[in-house]
């Protein structure tokens, strides 16, 4: 991803909740920010405070040149933040209209161009809002409710977006499919992005960085792939274990399966069909957990995906073991491997070996942004 | 210190067959009667769902005694309400001429009476529009705020609309109270006809006299108005213009 100038993200907050403190303090890298952790881990509260929602937080928060938060001088209101917030349920204001919804923070938003402005009609555009606007939140699906709880927190002219699960209510593919229109969409708006989510594929697709919560501290920091595939990190996700995601680019379609292209080298890989276009660049995911390692090339093998690679690294983690590979000189690639199927292979950095993978331990997760 | 009750005045005629005379005063109690209601409900309004929202809302020192000193006129009873506000406003009272230098004028004026109806109709506009707050998500209005909104424009942009089902009852409820409001009425601004004799001090007064056939005119006017306001309130409420909310 492109990177271009945004305004940098930093605090240190306290706040006693029932269960537990939330103190955290961080310097944000990268402009789109994941946080991850279990539920009750307080990333919701810590949304809530950076927007202003928790008066009682103290600390310092600073968005660009702004200070938010600097007890016990600076406190600075909910309206007073220029942050976009949106909540896990959309909170659509029932009594308006989408278009009202939309237009209700506008006046903020005058001075960086109003709902009729570029960024606005952009908003419209990217969610597909217009076939909504006259329509009343009540009557919405919940995809279209999501999207136009996004659509009013752009619509009001943020310089932060604070998401907290915006989609998790959603079905899988549609969640994909906007977590792709948000990643795109903040792109081009350079603003810094903070998104809470507990969905691993959803913070690689779309974080620079992820932060990992546990009892309202910060237990991890770091690039996506070095956080997530950290064994105390992956066992707190819903399906234990890491994902991979690769970056590949349609070749062809065929009855029940779609023909891919991976890296620089075009490695080809089998996946089950998808509806992407031909040439188009899309994410698939892989469990680390469902590949296979073979040291000599597998015959006879109803697997239609088998890659040559080199072994990286080999990570002890309690029960199992972490196998670091490169594809293609280019491509990482992690499989988790039993100990003593570690040991029999007698797998060491440096080792070549074969990855073998179903059709359909593949998954397609989105268009790459 | 003047006591309102001296005022009471009978009516003087008994027994008398009906005039036209009998008519246009019938007409002057109904409109001392919507006069004083409907003045003291405007009057009471912006307070009270002020001190309503607050009430649902807020947390601060002293509630407990607010909640308390603003029920305090649905127990006690109405004629020792009346008292109190006669000392408060009387010459030598705290709020009187004689401390403040000037005269609010509302002993024995349709303004005392105003004044005593809104401070009986006040807590049940307090407790019912608190409980029609309190059904609003207060999510809500932290994303009205979090969208640039202060807390004020919060309030009627977000807060009221979504609550006004509920308000709406809770000032019609004021509304009734003042119509039927008697003892703290009658002590404050007394009992004199075409200026503080409202529908409820008129029938107690032709009762009184022993003029049962006014008494029984003046009922069935009550009933008449009583009847006619529910009746208004029920579809007022199913229009659209108050209809449609959540």
């Amino acid at each position: 991803m492109t990177e271009r100038a945004h305004a940098q993200v930093e605090f240190s907050l306290r706040l006693p909740v029932d269960e537990f403190t939330l103190d955290v303090k961080a310097t944000l890298e990268g402009r789109v920010t994941g946080i991850f952790g279990r539920s009750g881990s307080g990333k919701s509260i810590l949304l809530e405070a950076l927007a202003g929602l928790r008066p009682a937080a103290e600390g310092r928060v600073r968005v660009g040149e702004r200070v938010f938060l600097d007890t016990p001088r600076v406190n600075l209101p909910p309206e007073a933040r220029n942050v976009g917030y949106v909540a896990q349920s959309p909170l659509l204001f029932p009594h308006l209209s989408v278009r009202e919804n939309l237009a209700f923070g506008a006046r903020r938003a005058k001075s960086r161009g109003r709902l009729t402005g570029p960024a606005s009609e952009d908003a419209l555009k990217y969610l597909e809002l217009d076939a909504l606007l006259e329509r009343r939140p009540s009557t919405l699906s919940g995809g279209e409710q999501a999207r136009v709880a996004l659509g009013r927190a752009l619509c009001s002219g943020p310089e932060l977006l604070l998401l907290d699960e915006p989609f998790a209510s959603l079905e899988l593919p549609l969640r994909r499919r906007l977590v792709g229109m948000l990643v795109s969409f903040t792109k081009s708006l350079e603003i810094p992005v903070i998104l809470v989510s507990h969905d691993p594929i959803d913070l690689q697709a779309a974080c620079h960085s992820v932060l990992v919560m546990e009892r309202g501290k910060l237990i991890a920091q770091g690039s996506p792939w070095a956080v997530l595939m950290r064994p105390a990190v992956s066992a707190l996700q819903t399906e234990p274990g890491f994902q991979n995601l690769l970056s590949v680019r349609v070749a062809e379609h065929s009855d029940d399966t779609t023909l891919v292209h991976m890296g620089e080298h075009g490695t080809r890989l089998v996946i089950p069909r998808c509806e992407a276009e031909i040439g188009e660049a899309i994410l698939v995911s892989v469990a680390a957990r469902d590949i296979v390692v073979a040291t000599e090339r597998p015959r006879g093998i109803s697997a239609r995906n088998v890659l040559s690679a080199c072994v990286a690294e080999v990570e002890a983690a309690a029960d199992y073991r972490l196998v670091h590979l490169t594809v293609a000189g280019e491509t990482r690639v992690l499989a988790e491997l039993t100990q003593g199927a570690c040991s029999e292979l007698g797998l060491a950095p440096g080792a070549n070996v074969h990855l073998v993978m179903k059709t359909h331990a593949l998954r397609y997760v989105s268009r790459a942004g | 210190m003047c006591t309102a009750a001296t005022a009471l005045a009978f009516f003087p005629h008994r027994e008398e067959p009906l005039k036209v005379g009998r008519m246009s005063e019938l007409l002057m109690v109904v409109a001392v009667t919507l006069k004083i209601a409907i003045t003291a409900t405007l009057l009471l309004c912006a307070p009270a769902l002020a001190l309503a929202y607050l009430l649902a809302r807020r947390e601060f020192f002293g509630k407990s005694l607010v909640e308390t000193v603003v029920a305090l006129p649905l127990v006690l009873p109405p004629t020792a309400v009346g008292f109190l506000l006669l000392r408060l406003f009387s010459v030598d009272g705290p709020l009187g001429s004689g401390a403040l230098g000037f005269d609010f004028g509302l002993l024995l004026s349709w303004k005392g009476a105003v004044l005593a109806s809104s401070v009986m109709a006040l807590p049940l506009v307090v407790r019912s529009a608190r409980v029609a707050f309190q059904g609003v998500n207060p999510r809500f209005e932290g994303i009205s705020r979090s969208l640039g909104v202060g807390p004020l424009a919060t309030f009627f942009r977000v807060s009221l609309p979504l609550a006004k089902r509920g308000v709406f009852a809770s000032l019609i409820l004021g509304f009734a109270r003042a119509l039927g409001e008697f003892g703290a009425t009658v002590i404050v601004a007394g009992n004199i006809p075409g200026k503080t004799r409202t529908l409820a001090l008129a029938i107690f007064s032709a009762e009184q006299a022993g003029n049962e056939q006014l008494a029984g005119r003046l009922m069935w006017v009550a009933l008449l108005l009583g009847f006619a306001g529910v009746a208004g309130v029920e579809w007022l409420g199913r229009r659209s213009v108050l209809g449609g909310g959540v």
